[in-house]
């Protein structure tokens, strides 16, 4: 597979402040990389960096095989950007804003209003065509600048916070659309975003970036992988666990960690086999058991982990 | 910046775009109307109805103020053309230079700290728009509207001029041949001037009113002085007209050009 995106050492400051330090990463075509961080961390500068709009002052990156700082106006024909406040002139109306756009990218005449119609259709923004987008919410402006950042149908998008302000039946309209574009279109999408569990859905690969340094990258079962040994697993015992069953529990070979839930008891064991002999165990100890079921940690776990990781190492 | 030829196509999409939406601010468009309407018809109205009265207004301890080449061909008309020709023909001349001036500056502030201002700018950046068809598109957004502007409100000035002061004068008496040199050479270099300092302080401003405040209130007036002062010699003589408006030209296009080789995505995007 071609590499989509290849950043590699890629640095940036701006003054006496450290925007980005050394970011190296690849993605593949149809890949959505979810890039995650605090505020500060990174995350626009690296979205800029990566389309062009920004020079590095080290490293560099390669995007659908383009250097962005001497190839930028090529790439950025091929790419699109939701920026993370929509950017629309609020003095135009939305088709208008579309329409701007839609000739900058060459989209002109019958083509290009073709394209605005199907797009405004799309987003559900037909009827509101004509107003101003002034009197727009939140979540009209976020639908129509996603509208403008697919006119032109680009092969890797950057999406900055897509879905804040959006209600949750559009949240879900987006995430589907952004998962239909990587899987069933081939497009690459950076997706920077606060909100774990919609980067969980759709992100195949995540990347943390703290403080303009990348602290992690990779699939989030591969980053699990490497944060935790063995296997972390719900038993549902109806209740939550008593002193002395924990102790039991705690006590067999094979388990590394237990804390009670409302339910009854999380354990790490080492594989499925502890699973499986810490069942029977408490079976033949006369203990209820319901269920037991392994949990696959989720990006926001691996997420969390990872920063504590970071202030843990900080404090050290 | 490229080297290549300009994108027409694109620099149409941004003129448009920005002058779509300056259109429909009124708090843009009312003052680039009233005040050309108020200096270029209404101020040469009241002055030609002052000179048709009965009443003559004598001008002649005024005119013995000012520089005698100024002042010798007023002083040479009939006692009740002195007014008209004082004013409309002479005076006005640095107020209209006003009309330019702000026209676009106005314009060129929302045009470039507008876009900041408007959290726009970085869409903007977004898109595949060369540096340079950019930069051009900004300008012309402001250059070319203040000219036209300048030159309706100039013709405008004409008709009300020659009309009201008709029956005192009996003749057509603007334009002048240094009139001419003011409309078509001077004014268009006071709007690239205007437009080169609110280029380079756009750069810097994070808002239109703060561009304005910077570039309106202290380095525009200071301009207007100047180019005012020197208006009157303006009037003297053709020649000096020519170079003072090629003095204007000269230092609106060094601004320009000092302003295009800050205009780069790399530091538009910086200050985000």
């Amino acid at each position: 597979m071609n590499a989509a995106i290849e950043a590699h050492e890629l640095s940036r400051t701006f003054g006496p402040t450290v925007a980005l330090d050394g970011l190296s990463f690849e993605l593949q075509a149809g890949e959505v990389l979810a890039l995650l961080g605090p505020n500060g961390a990174g995350k626009t500068t690296t979205v800029r960096l990566l389309n062009g709009v920004l020079r590095p002052d080290r490293g560099g990156a390669r995007v659908l095989g383009l250097d962005p700082v001497t190839d930028g106006e090529a790439l950025r024909r091929r790419t699109g950007v939701l920026t993370e406040n929509a950017g629309l002139d609020d003095r135009l109306t939305a088709r208008e804003n579309l329409t701007f756009v839609a000739r900058i990218r060459g989209l002109e005449g019958r083509d290009g209003e073709r394209r605005v119609d199907e797009l405004l259709g799309r987003f559900g923004m037909s009827d509101r065509a004509g107003d101003k987008v002034q009197g727009f919410s939140t979540g009209q402006r976020k639908r129509l600048a996603l509208a403008r950042a697919l006119l032109h149908d680009p092969e890797v998008l950057f999406l900055d916070e897509p879905t804040s302000g959006l209600d949750p039946a559009a949240t879900r309209d987006v995430i589907d659309l952004i998962g239909s574009l990587a899987t069933e279109h081939g497009r690459t999408v950076v997706l920077c975003t606060h909100f774990l569990p919609e980067a969980g859905r759709l992100a195949h690969r995540m990347a943390v970036l703290h403080g303009g340094h990348l602290e992690a990258f990779g699939r989030p079962d591969e980053l699990a992988a490497e944060l935790w040994d063995g296997l972390e697993a719900d038993v549902d015992l109806g209740a939550p666990i008593d002193d002395r069953t924990t102790a039991l529990v705690a006590a067999l070979d094979g388990v590394t960690a237990a804390t009670a839930t409302a339910d009854g008891v999380r354990v790490r064991v080492r594989d499925r086999e502890v699973l499986a002999a810490l069942v029977a165990l408490l079976v033949g100890r006369e203990v209820p058991v319901y269920g037991a079921v392994p949990r696959v940690p989720t990006l926001e776990d691996v997420y969390f982990a990872i920063e504590e990781r970071k202030e843990r190492d900080r404090g050290a | 910046m490229a080297r290549e030829r300009l994108h027409w196509p694109s620099i149409r999409a941004v003129m448009r775009k920005d002058l779509s939406a300056v259109g429909r601010s009124k708090a843009i468009v009312l003052p680039m109307l009233i005040v050309p309407f108020l200096m270029l018809v209404v101020l040469p109205t009241v002055i030609g109805l002052a000179a048709r009265s009965q009443t003559n207004i004598d001008v002649s301890r005024f005119l013995s103020n000012i520089p005698g080449d100024l002042a010798r061909p007023i002083l040479r008309l009939p006692v009740r053309e002195q007014l008209i020709v004082l004013v409309n023909g002479y005076l006005l001349a640095p107020l209209f230079l006003i009309v330019p001036l702000m026209v676009s500056a106005v314009l060129a502030a929302d045009a470039f700290a507008g876009e900041k201002e408007r959290r726009t700018l970085e869409s903007l950046l977004h898109l595949p728009i060369a540096e340079r068809d950019l930069f051009v598109a900004k300008l012309l957004t402001a250059f070319v509207p203040a000219v036209l502007l300048s030159w309706i409100g100039f013709v405008c000035f004409a008709l009300v001029t020659n009309t009201v002061a008709w029956p005192v004068m009996h003749r057509i008496f603007v334009p002048t041949k240094l009139w001419l040199v003011m409309i078509f050479w001077v004014a268009p270099g006071v709007a690239a001037l205007g437009l080169g300092v609110m280029v380079r302080v756009s750069a810097r401003a994070r808002t239109t009113q703060e561009a304005n405040q910077l570039g309106g209130a202290v380095i525009l007036p200071l301009i207007f002085l100047a180019v005012g002062q020197a208006s009157g010699l303006l009037l003297v003589d053709i020649w000096i007209a020519l170079v003072v408006g090629a003095f204007v030209w000269v230092i609106a296009v060094w601004l320009c050009s000092r302003g295009a080789h800050r205009f780069t995505r790399d530091q538009l995007a910086a200050r985000l």
